[in-house]
Formats: structure tokens, sequence, C-alpha cells
């Protein structure tokens, strides 16, 4: 069952298409990483599926409700906006109080306590927002957006400006809400991040999807090449130079040195063909190291090959 | 939808402006009516009657009323599309509970400080006036409409404010004004008041005021559902 889907789903403003025909399916139960440049139209997309902003044209179902039901399911979403602002003279927990007033939530105020220190704010539970940092402010965000244990949790850069002991303790947040079955849908700007957390990523560029799928499949269509680094024992010149000749047959890009050798292969398939053959020349191997393109490379891959094109 | 009628109610007590405004309105309240209990017999003579203790407040109600509701509700929408806070509301709430919990804490406000305000007057004229009592919340009621549609047509903050305070110089203005003269235009504007209605011997016409309120909150949901947030 999906959790999101949407059909040719557009928001233009004036003459500036945002977001362009846009056809996703998210899967129930997923992590759904969603990456691209400033102004690539991510934040608008959410805006659009969490009711902030009325779509130009197309349609999309949330939670198995239509985009014009929304009233149905808002009380199962959880929503982080980009750019989070609070009440100033409320405190962090006045703001949870009237959030779970809001949405008709029974809990008692240490359910409220327990919810902020999850998000390492037990030392700022009744501290007014107005002296609370930027880090302080997103933390807060994803707290409110917790408070009623979503099904659909919509994430915008929950790590931006926030310190990096803390983006671990959100990362093992989102992991522990997902293992709940929250659905997560997450824009970040940081790839590393994304790569990690989720199940399948779309990668967004001028309001239209360049690629989709999960990491393999992300790897599978984009990597230029596979980098295989052996390290062995050490070999005689004459040796190298035999190794270049025979491993340039089956090896698109051949590295020799005396101690270690790498090699860049178009398929996985060559990888046993080259220890085979190491083996086959009583070469000892210490250590072999498959490097696979990172979301960072194939990222940048893709808007070397726009670029290109 | 209560929980933000109670947040903006409880807010509208805690601000410096509101707090000058009850203190001012208590204060001419109480003044008048004690100043008109000197005269008591000759105001009889006169037939004013005992709503003569009222005077004072529905005098200041109708110069000032605007002025207060304006000063105090500006922004009660734009502010927070302003600094995004509603971005928080919008995903927990339905955007018509949004407009009509704001309506009604402020609403409540001026029923609270109203109440107290004529209660203050009972030492003198020991009588409650129920009557005046609708009459002024519905006059109230009639800006506080006003002030929602022009916050949520209006983005910036800064310019419902100026816009509020004109309007609640020129309105009282056309409204008295219409009152004699025969100017088609001017008569037809103060239709638009409550002025007009408020200055009528029959003190049901009062009462269609409050279609006024209706029809601004109806135009405030409107265009707040069609709002980019």
């Amino acid at each position: 069952m999906k959790a999101i889907s949407t059909w040719d789903l557009t928001k233009r403003y004036g003459n500036k298409t945002v977001v362009n025909n846009l056809n996703l399916e998210i899967e129930k139960g997923s992590i759904f990483g969603f990456l691209g440049k400033n102004g690539a139209g991510k934040s608008t997309f959410i805006n659009m599926i969490t009711g902030l902003t009325r779509p130009t044209s197309g349609s999309f179902e949330i939670l198995g409700e239509e985009g014009n039901s929304l009233k149905k399911v808002r009380h199962r979403i959880g929503v982080l906006p980009d750019y989070s602002t609070f009440y100033e003279t409320y405190t962090a927990l006045d703001h949870l109080k009237y959030y779970s007033k809001i949405l008709r939530l029974s809990l008692t105020t240490q359910e409220l306590k327990d919810i902020l220190k999850k998000v390492e704010l037990e030392d700022a539970i009744n501290l007014k927002t107005k002296n609370f940092s930027f880090g302080m402010k997103k933390k807060l965000g994803l707290a409110q957006a917790l408070i009623n244990k979503p099904d659909l949790l919509f994430l915008d850069e929950p790590t931006s400006g926030v310190d990096a002991n803390s983006i671990l303790n959100i990362h093992s947040l989102i992991r522990e809400v997902s293992a709940q079955g929250t659905t997560i849908f997450l824009t970040s700007h940081n790839l590393d991040e994304v790569e990690k957390l989720c199940d399948d990523i779309a990668i967004m560029n001028k309001g239209i999807i360049q690629i989709k799928g999960n990491m393999q499949q992300l790897r599978k269509q984009y990597q230029d090449n596979i980098s295989v680094y052996i390290k062995h024992e050490s070999i005689s010149e004459t040796k190298q130079s035999k190794l270049r000749n025979d491993m340039g047959l089956f090896v698109k890009n051949v590295n020799i040195a005396a101690d270690h050798s790498e090699f860049h292969i178009e398929d996985e398939s060559a990888i046993p063909k080259i220890n085979n053959y190491l083996v086959s020349e009583n070469i000892s191997v210490y250590r072999l190291e498959v490097e696979e393109p990172s979301l960072e490379e194939i990222f940048l891959n893709l808007g070397e090959k726009k670029h290109s094109a | 939808m209560f929980a933000i009628t109670i947040k903006e109610f409880t807010s509208l007590f805690k601000s410096t402006r509101s707090i000058i405004i009850i203190i001012f309105l208590f204060g001419v309240t109480a003044g008048s009516a004690k100043l008109i209990s000197q005269f008591e017999t000759q105001l009889r003579d006169l037939g004013l009657g005992d709503n003569a203790f009222v005077g004072g407040l529905m005098i200041l109600l109708f110069l000032a009323g605007p002025l207060f509701v304006t000063s105090i509700s500006h922004s009660i929408v734009n502010k927070e599309i302003d600094s995004r806070t509603i971005r928080f509301l919008a995903t927990k709430t339905s955007r018509d509970n949004i407009i009509l919990g704001k309506f009604l804490g402020n609403i409540l406000f001026w029923i609270i400080c109203l109440i107290t305000a004529l209660l203050l007057i009972i030492p003198f004229s020991e009588a409650f006036y129920f009557s005046e009592f609708f009459q002024s919340i519905i006059f109230v009621s009639y800006f506080v409409g006003l002030t929602i549609f022009l916050s949520t047509i209006i983005g910036n903050p800064s310019l419902t404010m100026f816009l509020g305070i004109t309007i609640s110089i020129v309105l009282p203005i056309l409204g008295i004004w219409g009152m004699f003269s025969e100017n088609l235009i001017i008569k037809f504007i103060s239709y638009l008041t409550p002025y007009f209605y408020y200055t009528h011997e029959n003190t049901y016409y009062t009462y269609f005021v409050a279609i006024f309120t209706f029809m601004y909150l109806i135009l405030s949901l409107i265009v707040f559902r069609r709002r980019d947030l």
C-alpha cells in the first residue's frame, strides 16, 4: 500500500513552474529521501502534500485519502516544515501543550516532557523559545511533529543547523520512529544522511524528478565504474609489467605499483577474474576493497551529465 | 478550534496595549457613571432614563471602539503567516478552525471586558444593562470581523496596522456624516458602517450589524482557504 501517490502534481507561481507534473509513489513504512539543490521544488512539494499550499494542477492521495480530504488524515500526519518559528513568549512545553490540545490528544505533562527529552530539549522545557538557538528550534519542530505518533512524518531538512551530536540523536530517533511503522518523507542537503537513512531516494531538479530508486538501483544506473583496490605482496617491475599487460585484457583502467594495485572495472564480474589471476600468478593478496559510488558521486555525476548534455 | 480560542483570549490579556485599553475602558465607564449619578435627578427630569449611566461606555465604544479593536487585533492572522507559526497550526487543524478560533477568542475578550465594565456601573445604576451589552458586543464584533478580514487579505502586518487605524478614524466620521448629509455616496457608505444602524431610533436595527460581521467572517474563510501558507 502506498503512503503517498501523486499524479501530475504541479505548482506554478506566475510563469515559474516550481513542481512540474510530478508523479510519485511512496511505499508505506519506508524512509523516503528527497534530494535536490535549493529551489529544486522539494519544500513546495511537501507544502502541497501537507495542505500548506494548493497545487496548480494534478492530484494526490495521502494515507489512502484524496488531497481534498486532508481533514480525515491530518491527525495521522506529523510535519516539520523547512523554516520553523515559534511563539516567542511560549516555552517548549507550552508549545507542545498547545499543539496537543489542537490535535485533541490527552497527553499528560510528563508524556510531553518525555517527547522533549527524546529530542534533547530536557534542559529547555521551561525556556521561552525567544531564547532558543536555531538548532533548538529545529528540535522543538521535530518534537511537535512527533506529538501525535504519526503514521506519516514529513521532515524538511531536520538536521540543518543542528550540532554533530544532535544529528546522530536525530538519526537514531528517525530509525526508531521508522521501526514503529511510520512512513518518513525526508528532504535533506546532507547526502550522507540520506544515504544512511533512506530506503528509497529521488533526486529532484527544477521541479522534475531526475532519478528515483533505492541506493542499489541508483548505483547500478549511474555508476561509471567500480574501483577495486588491492594490497598485495611486493612484486618486481617485470611482474608489474606482465600484470599490466594481462589485466588490460579484461579491466578498463589498471594502475599497478609494487605493493598495491587499483583497477577500474565496469562490471562486478571482473572482480573474481582479477582475484583468480593474482592467485594463478602466486601473488599473495592482503586486502581487497571495492569502492561503490556514493550518493554524492551519483548526485555530482547527474549534474555533470546534465551539463554535458 | 477551542484551543486556538483560549490562546487568543489569554494572549490578549497579556499585551500592554490591551491592558491600557482595559484600564481606560473601565476608568471612563466608572468615572462617567459616577458623574452621571451626581445629576441623577436632573437627568430623570430631562427624561433620559436609567440608561444614562451606561452613556459614557457607549460613547467611548462608538468613538474609540474601532481604534481599540484594530490596535490590538490588526495582525491577528497575517502576523502568524509572516512569522510562519501558522504552519504548525495549519498542519494540525483546518483553516476554518483557525479563523473561527481567532474570531471567538477576540469576541470572548470583549465579552469579558464589557461585562466587567457594565458590572462597574451597577453600584451607581443598581441595574445590569443587558440590551446595551448585546448591542456593544455586536458593534465590537463588526470591527473584529473587519480586522480579521483585512488581516487575511493583506500579508503585511504593518500595512494592516496603518489601514486599521485609518479605517477606525474614517468609519466613525463617515458614519456620523452620513446621518446629516444628503450626498448619496456618503449616505451609501454610511449604510456599510455600524453607525447608521446604531443612530437609528429603532434599536432593532443594531442587530442588522451582525450580518456584516458574518459576511466579513465568511469572506475571511474563503480567502484563507485559498492562501498559500
